[in-house]
């Protein structure tokens, strides 16, 4: 009776470190050097590094991360170039591990910059490069394997791949869990409010203001995220499933103004296809390209034993169990999620609300008395203001940004408060948070902000 | 049954028979994706996304944008005449030159809002070219004296335009002005404010023949498209005439963050005393643009019918979005209406009133930002959102 869990635990363990072929990993290394690559030059192009990083007077932090700067436009250009650069090293296998870990780590700076720019899909892509940085992706089909022969393999652990897998599936599970909730399922909030915009959508437009196509559509979306990881994994509906999936997306790719998302996640998702299917591109890639099929070694380093086996068996059902566990940490806070935002992000929330907010900021001179309504131009970019205006952490940041800039002009202790009116889903607008509070009194910290009002 | 599928996939001949059937649909799934795409991305968007929003776009552009510039530039050239024919010794001429004045300064107010396309081209940036207030009366009248200056550079903007005008042709009483105006150098600075002015009209004018198309076809909402910049410049000019024209002035506003004192001096035709008409012009203006009132008076296709279209509800007061915005733009004329005299004067003596006034003009801002914005979807993020 004793043994029973262990031994699941060493099955788990055995199917962790079991071979593999590289093919999936490879083809996956490939298709998001390339996606990235293009990502960058995209963000470039539109001119996203001026209005982002450049132009902005300041910047919203991330909790802990203050600390993170931007570093002007040469130094902002440079850092977007060496994305560039280490993403197509990626897509090649060169250099793999260092240009991996340069293009985490520059990445995930650029996105601690300024948290009004947060996505969960540039988290999602953070966390994916983070595990790029460990897994041996360029062993095969690379630059690397051609410079050095020798660390050539065509067989990985299950746990490389299966990783991969973990990662791509959670944001669709839980991006499903996060739309079991009433407005989503019962009143096909705020389903209803977007295809309201689209009733101008040539033959299918008319449907768009019927109530029950609204539902239909938050429905199939839920369910579709809830289900369609587990029949990706089924090899027999793995076409059907896929084939959903794409629909899925180029619909949602052109209702809504999500960017690079959905051609990310089609591609990405090919990690679920079988061994033979990647091998069929690697040759197909490799008789493009003229390249011979290298010996793979008889000695597989990748296959560790004893201690470090351990360590890395811990580490990953540590993170597995971090990711699954993080998204619920919303729970420790009383109140409506969509409304106060406590442990909102970081948790595959992707397009459940539609919230707005007005928010008018009032200094008073406490010696004066004089009180004056604040220019949130002269401070924020129309971007910021209308990602502060919905977020009570943001809320008080910027009532931090105004009391440093007044104080730099020599009125000490100012008293600042805000009027914010937020509407979600279509409600009431209504107070958001207590009016009369002294912003530039309270410090942000991760316990509940008692200030911010009912919903 | 089992036996056979393993003895099937053992055969490797087979196998890769299967494969190759798989990749094959596979690739045909991907084509007929594809074709979807096609689809969705050729064909209706670019009609449909005309059809939307282009009757709204041609009636701005052909009932709005064209005539109200054109009203200007015949304002401006009007003034320009009255000027040439000006005699210091005739005071009716004085007159006339002020009335003119006055109807340009008016009739700017219903183009300062087209701030986007060739207006907002860094040769003509109208807005800040004409209307730069207040006046920096010092500067104009160093620029006088010395008899030399260059109006484009940015150093002038508070020098120049129709303010400059304003404080030229109005800040002393009439018999004072004549014997001012009849220094030569005087006359030479107003027509070359007013060149100046001509000279950035007229190329945004011109401008307009070849954008009216590109206008009235931009489809979609990012930043670039007219949706987004009609409605951002219809925001901000709003909240520009609710700042600066009378926030500022009031004593309401602050300056990075710092409360500012009230300073009645800040107002727009301070010298003119046309606070209040200038304000309300603004406002029927925007009013117009929301409701689709041409410069013709004819009530064509507004944001008002689109709200109405969308059956949008607001959620700021009970009700229609559409009626809400309507009434709001009548409540805060009416408020302005109600006042004798200019700001100036209303501030120093009527303070609470004008502080009803602030209140009635801060009630149309969440009008706008949280429900028109939603409504129209117009996108005031840069950038993609969450995708899904």
């Amino acid at each position: 009776m004793v043994t029973k869990p262990k031994s699941y635990s060493s099955q788990l363990s055995q199917w962790f470190y079991a071979e593999t072929s590289i093919a999936p990993l490879v083809i996956f290394r490939i298709i998001f050097g390339l996606m990235m690559m293009a990502s960058a030059v995209r963000f470039w192009a539109k001119g996203w590094i001026d209005t982002l990083f450049i132009q902005p007077a300041n910047f919203f932090h991330y909790y802990g991360f203050e600390w993170v700067k931007p570093m002007g436009e040469m130094g902002m250009y440079t850092v977007f170039v060496l994305l560039i650069i280490s993403s197509l090293f990626i897509a090649l296998g060169l250099y793999y591990r260092w240009a991996t870990i340069i293009y985490f780590m520059l990445f995930t700076y650029v996105e601690l910059i300024d948290i009004t720019n947060y996505l969960n899909h540039y988290y999602f892509i953070s966390l994916v490069a983070l595990l790029m940085c460990f897994l041996p992706a360029h062993r095969s089909l690379s630059v690397d394997v051609w410079r050095r022969p020798s660390i050539s393999v065509d067989k990985v652990p299950n746990w490389t791949i299966a990783s991969v897998k973990f990662q791509v599936g959670l944001v669709y599970f839980f991006a499903g869990i996060a739309k079991l909730n009433y407005d989503w399922l019962f009143d096909a909030m705020p389903m209803s409010i977007w295809l309201q915009a689209k009733t101008h959508w040539p033959i299918i437009g008319a449907l768009f203001s019927e109530k029950w196509i609204a539902y239909s559509f938050s429905w199939m979306a839920c369910v579709f995220d809830l289900t369609v990881v587990f029949f990706l994994l089924s090899k027999r509906c793995r076409p059907l499933a896929y084939f959903v999936l794409v629909v899925f997306h180029v619909v949602t790719g052109f209702m809504f103004p999500i960017g690079m998302f959905p051609w990310i996640m089609i591609l990405a998702t090919l990690i679920f296809f079988s061994a033979d299917f990647h091998q069929k591109i690697i040759v197909f890639i490799q008789s493009r390209l003229k390249l011979k099929e290298r010996e793979a070694i008889e000695y597989n380093s990748l296959f560790l034993h004893g201690f470090k086996k351990k360590v890395l068996t811990g580490f990953l059902l540590t993170y597995m169990f971090f990711q699954m566990v993080f998204p619920f940490r919303y729970l420790l806070y009383p109140g409506n999620l969509f409304w106060t935002e406590q442990g909102y992000r970081f948790s595959w929330r992707v397009m459940l609300m539609e919230k707005a907010g007005t928010a008018f900021f009032y200094v008073t001179d406490p010696k004066t008395g004089k009180r004056g309504e604040v220019d949130n131009s002269q401070f924020l970019t129309a971007t910021q203001e209308k990602m502060m205006a919905t977020q009570p952490d943001l809320i008080l940041q910027y009532a931090h940004i105004i009391k440093q800039e007044v104080e730099s002009r020599g009125l000490e202790d100012p008293i600042i408060n805000a009027e914010v009116y937020v509407t979600l889903n279509g409600s009431r607008s209504k107070l958001f948070i207590d009016p009369k509070i002294n912003l530039a009194e309270l410090e942000d910290s991760l316990k509940h902000k008692d200030w911010i009002l009912d919903f | 049954m089992l036996l056979i599928t393993k003895n099937i996939l053992n055969d490797s001949h087979l196998r890769k028979r299967v494969t190759f059937l798989t990749m094959k649909r596979f690739t045909l799934s991907l084509i007929v994706v594809c074709c979807l795409m096609g689809f969705a991305s050729c064909d209706p968007y670019e009609e449909q996304d005309n059809v939307e929003y282009s009757d709204f776009f041609e009636n701005v552009a052909d009932h709005m944008v064209v005539p109200r510039y054109a009203q200007f530039q015949s304002d401006l050239s009007g003034l320009e005449e009255s000027l040439n024919t000006f005699d210091a010794s005739n005071v009716s001429t004085l007159i006339s030159l002020q009335e003119q004045f006055k109807a340009a300064y008016l009739s700017w107010q219903f183009i300062s809002v087209f701030e986007f396309g060739p207006a907002a081209e860094y040769s003509a940036l109208l807005r800040t070219n004409c209307n730069t207030f207040p006046t920096n009366s010092f500067r104009v009248e160093e620029n006088i004296e010395v008899g030399e200056y260059n109006l484009s550079f940015p150093s002038n903007y508070e020098a120049k335009g129709l303010p400059a005008l304003d404080y030229l042709l109005f800040h002393s009483s009439q018999s004072d002005l004549l014997i001012e105006l009849s220094d030569v150098s005087r006359i030479i600075y107003m027509q070359d404010c007013l060149a100046d002015m001509l000279g950035r009209v007229n190329e945004v004018v011109s401008a307009w023949d070849s954008y009216r198309s590109t206008f009235i076809g931009s489809e979609g909402n990012d930043q670039n498209s007219s949706l987004s910049l009609l409605f951002n410049q219809f925001l901000y000019d709003y909240e520009k005439l609710k700042r600066d024209k009378f926030a500022l002035p009031s004593g309401f506003a602050t300056q990075f963050g710092i409360p500012l004192d009230t300073d009645t001096d800040l107002v727009e035709g301070r010298y003119s005393k046309m606070s209040f008409l200038l304000m309300e012009a603004n406002l029927i203006a925007l009013e117009n643009i929301f409701l689709g009132i041409g410069e013709n008076g004819v009530d064509g296709v507004g944001i008002f019918e689109k709200l109405k279209e969308y059956n949008a509800q607001s959620t700021v007061v009970d009700g229609d979005l559409a009626i809400a915005v309507q009434e709001q733009f009548i409540i805060c004329k009416e408020a302005i209406n109600q006042f004798s005299n200019d700001l100036p004067f209303e501030i120093t003596n009527n303070i609470s009133e004008v502080q009803e006034v602030s209140n009635e003009l801060q009630k149309m801002v969440p009008m706008i930002k949280n429900d028109m914005r939603s409504y129209l979807s117009v996108t005031v993020t840069l950038t993609d959102s969450d995708g899904d």
